[in-house]
């Protein structure tokens, strides 16, 4: 039964997608997106029923996916060296010419890898990445139906370009669930390169002038992170001839031996991440509609690199290697966070935002405990959800007034109330506790106590972070009254906002159980040493929402006050007579102190520190 | 979690706001003192909070109440904890939520001066959260464990390892007591230029919670700065007058900076004493 529910993960988002590109009504495509989307939560949940456990269905295990995988390794880059050619992208490229040398080599000049043992193996890390896939995927392809139409109403397109958008979407979501569950790498790097595919056609799908400019942006630096990737591959394979996954990441493997290809491979992980220096193709990435940012660029697609890194975390720990990586991490996940505090763009706050969350998960495969492992899929799953629905609000927000500047959404609780609480709650569930994403960064505070740079680190991004939250959900709530009626609404936006509302605060409730999920046996009590604080703060946090909600039921009709503005109220609205008898006219902006946290010099400064780490993780493997 | 731990949080959960009542008076008094002038009674803020309770005045937003009773609720928690012997960072967040409520309230209330307020607030957290997370990471590794307690029981004091942190410690104190040269975001006199800042739109009730909430925080940052000698009780209380004294000094002969300067200058530089004071415990 586990080979059906595999195969329906996997295959039927491909089915559907090509369905949807035959059958163009709208009605058909909404039906089948819909389908898709029980379909995998319904299989998704029957699979997590049942982990851990390890199968063989056939279109996985059998000789001819393992072809099909090799041709892959051909055709993908082949098709990059296509568009580079188009495009005169000459980078693009030589990193598709270097991918096509790279798998000439292994597939010419090596002895064919071992099978892997099993073709498919479920553990803790890839049930929570196949269950995002399937919960926060299928939401934010039912979010996207009526913001497509919308987003091509705008545009004015004679014909509608739905259905190839909707195949690349569903098909990924298919992709991305056999990347989790594959154990076999080949298989897994042509997943992994899939995504990149889907990731440029979608960036690129607007086909203005800057979107194919970020399409190919994101081509360059992703097919780096492939020949990376390949590279390590490659050297495995020439090593030991593994390409089983689970033999791969097993320590006793690699004692004494030379990490580089583990670097290598990592590395890959960092720029999938957007860690600095890469941070630039997923900040290009914003240009595709907020669906795709929402999938590809915060949910799933990007947390391949964390996927990666946290599955190679068992063998890292305590190497040199690990300790640059958690580096790596730290570092972005402050520098990100900085850059973040200086935007007024709303989608580039939540993209520099995303990569500061990846960074600290980098982090945490870096360390490589159990511990840390374990804080850093927690921080995977409910990142996901929160991120999510931050940019689902922002997407439907950005629609409703036709900008996603801060500034311009200051006060939108007056005009889109249900999204604007969600994006105020999504942002406060980014940095309270006892919420999931601030208990997941106490537990990798907690577990760098080896590294104390990281830590600092930590605790300056940390600190960027709360700040730009408040600053963000403040800006929201600016301050007018309760209880308009809402601008639009459509069941199918306000419902997945509703739901990643849900996933993001209750799973943030349910870390402890989740983290004691993935601990290993001796180490599994939910409440073992600090996480004992949990349950007494649950309590509380429900007695201050039970005490906050009676509060504002009690003054939610009350009448306020006049604002206090040091001067006389005057005729005109908005002003008000102050010194010097002059009218004086009240306006609001945020500081964004562009001269501390201005994005070109940080741009220059931390891609120069970050591209740093990078090398030194590349070149302690070789010493 | 046994029933001793729960008597604890329970004592810390009512005697620390006292203790910061008692604080707030006992600073009236010394800066009158410092100032030569006679000065109210070491009661007198349970007295003016007492009158504010009894003020029923229109708020100006439908938003603040919620936000004052959870910010009050997070800053009562952040004492339990501490007192319950819980994890000193995660009683650290606790306390910062309650900042952030406090903001949160300030940016839906109606006045430019109360959202002024909330912005320079916000730039204070940026400032301090940073130092104090590294003072405390420096506290947990100099006493081998996160939690409360661990920190308590040394039988030496962790000045001694931690002498780096001190200005840091220093610049936390000021900043949380509100007092200057960092009474940037609600500044003490209220004819300066953004009136009572963030607290400018919070008035009768509200206000009362409020100031119960700062109490309660203020009770945290200098309890958690006593951990610096914490070989007995009596050496806590006298390090934590220490340093609410010298803070009350400084609030006394300096004049207020610009958020700028607290962001490009002291901030960075208590917080690469308090990293190298990190940085060293690790060499040795």
């Amino acid at each position: 039964m586990t080979e059906a529910y595999i195969g329906l993960l996997v295959l039927w988002p491909l089915v559907a997608g090509l369905a949807c590109l035959v059958l163009r009504g709208p009605t058909a495509r909404s039906a089948l997106v819909l389908a898709t989307g029980v379909a995998l939560a319904a299989g998704g949940l029957a699979l997590a029923s049942q982990a851990p456990f390890t199968a063989n269905p056939g279109f996985m295990a059998s000789a001819t996916a393992i072809h099909i995988a090799q041709a892959a390794a051909f055709l993908l880059p082949a098709f990059f060296l296509f568009k580079g050619l188009q495009e005169k992208h000459l980078l693009v490229i030589v990193f598709a010419l270097a991918q096509l040398a790279l798998a000439a080599t292994g597939e010419f000049y090596l002895p064919a890898a071992a099978a892997a043992q099993n073709a498919v193996v479920v553990d803790g890390l890839s049930l929570a990445l196949m269950l995002v896939v399937c919960f926060a995927g299928s939401l934010i392809c039912f979010f996207a139906l009526p913001y497509m139409k919308h987003h091509e109403e705008h545009l004015k397109l004679p014909v509608s370009r739905q259905p190839g958008f909707f195949l690349v979407m569903l098909a990924f979501l298919g992709l991305m669930n056999g990347l989790a569950l594959s154990n076999d790498m080949r298989l897994f790097a042509m997943f992994y390169e899939s995504t990149t595919l889907c990731s440029f056609l979608l960036i690129g799908h607007d086909r203005t002038a800057e979107a194919k400019q970020s399409a190919m942006r994101a081509l360059w630096m992703n097919s780096l992170g492939g020949v990376l990737l390949h590279g390590g591959i490659i050297l495995i394979q020439k090593q030991y001839g593994l390409a089983d996954i689970q033999a791969i990441v097993t320590p006793t493997l690699w004692a004494g031996a030379s990490l580089l290809p583990l670097a290598l491979i990592a590395a890959a992980g960092c720029v999938k991440a957007a860690q600095m220096p890469f941070q630039g193709w997923l900040l290009g990435a914003m240009v595709a509609p907020t669906p795709v940012s929402a999938l590809l660029h915060s949910s799933t697609m990007v947390k391949v690199g964390v996927f990666v890194a946290l599955r190679l975390a068992p063998v890292l720990q305590g190497t040199t290697t690990g300790k640059v990586l958690c580096l790596v991490g730290a570092f972005t996940f402050f520098a990100t966070s900085a850059m973040a505090m200086g935007q007024s763009n709303a989608k580039k706050i939540l993209a520099y935002s995303t990569m500061a969350n990846l960074g600290l998960i980098i982090a945490c495969a870096g360390i490589g405990t159990p511990v840390a492992i374990a804080a850093g899929i927690v921080l995977l799953v409910i990142h996901a959800a929160t991120k999510g629905l931050l940019f689902l609000c922002v997407g439907d927000m950005e629609q409703a007034i036709g900008s996603r500047d801060l500034e311009d959404l200051r006060g939108m609780i007056s005009k889109t109330p249900t999204t604007a609480l969600a994006a105020t709650a999504g942002a406060m569930a980014m940095i309270l506790p006892p919420l999931g994403m601030l208990v997941g960064k106490w537990a990798a505070l907690e577990a760098a106590a080896a590294s104390p740079v990281a830590m600092v680190f930590m605790a300056l991004g940390s600190a960027l972070g709360v700040v730009c939250w408040v600053r963000f959900a403040g800006t929201l709530m600016g301050g007018k009254s309760v209880g308009v009626q809402p601008a639009h609404t459509s069941v199918l936006s306000t419902g997945p906002i509703l739901a990643m509302l849900a996933g993001a605060v209750g799973l943030g409730m349910a870390a402890p159980w989740l983290n004691a999920l993935l601990l290993p046996a001796e180490l599994a009590n939910p409440f073992a040493g600090g996480w004992g604080l949990m349950p007494p703060m649950f309590v509380l946090a429900m007695v201050a929402w039970i005490i906050g909600m009676k509060a504002l039921s009690r003054q939610g009709n009350a009448t306020l006050a006049a604002p206090y503005i040091g001067g006389l109220p005057s005729n005109e609205a908005g002003s008000y007579v102050g010194p010097l008898g002059r009218n004086w006219i009240l306006s609001e902006g945020n500081p964004y102190a562009p001269e501390i946290f201005g994005e070109s010099q940080w741009t220059k400064i931390a891609g120069a520190l970050g591209a740093l780490l990078l090398l030194a993780l590349l070149g302690g493997a070789i010493i | 979690m046994n029933l001793n731990t729960f008597y604890l949080a329970v004592a810390g959960l009512i005697l620390a706001p006292l203790l910061g009542g008692l604080v707030a008076g006992l600073d009236r008094v010394v800066t009158a003192r410092l100032q030569s002038r006679m000065g109210p009674p070491l009661m007198q803020p349970f007295f003016d909070v007492g009158k504010l309770m009894s003020k029923v005045i229109p708020p100006a937003s439908h938003w603040q109440g919620m936000f004052v009773r959870w910010a009050l609720i997070a800053s009562l928690a952040s004492d339990a904890l501490l007192a319950a012997g819980g994890d000193v960072l995660m009683c650290f967040f606790v306390q910062a939520a309650s900042a952030c409520f406090v903001a949160m309230g300030a940016f839906s209330g109606n006045s430019p001066y109360s959202k002024i307020g909330a912005q320079r607030e916000l730039f204070q957290m940026l400032a301090y959260e940073p130092v104090f997370l590294v003072a405390i990471l420096c506290m947990a590794k100099a006493a081998g464990g996160f939690d409360a307690f661990s920190m308590m029981s040394g039988s030496e004091p962790l000045l001694f390892k931690l002498p780096l942190i001190v200005p840091g410690l220093l610049f936390v104190v000021l900043v949380k007591l509100r007092k200057s040269p960092f009474d940037i975001s609600a500044s003490h006199h209220m004819h300066q230029e953004v009136v009572r800042g963030i607290y400018t739109d919070y008035a009768g009730r509200d206000f009362a919670l409020l100031e119960i909430a700062h109490w309660a925080d203020v009770t945290v940052v200098l309890w958690i700065c006593s951990f610096l000698w914490a070989t007995g009780p009596l050496q806590m209380l006298a390090t934590a007058l220490i340093t609410l004294f010298v803070a009350l000094v400084i609030d006394n002969i300096s004049a207020r900076l610009t958020w700028r300067t607290m962001l490009k200058t002291v901030a960075p530089i208590s917080l690469i004493l308090a990293a190298a004071n990190l940085v060293w415990l690790y060499l040795e």
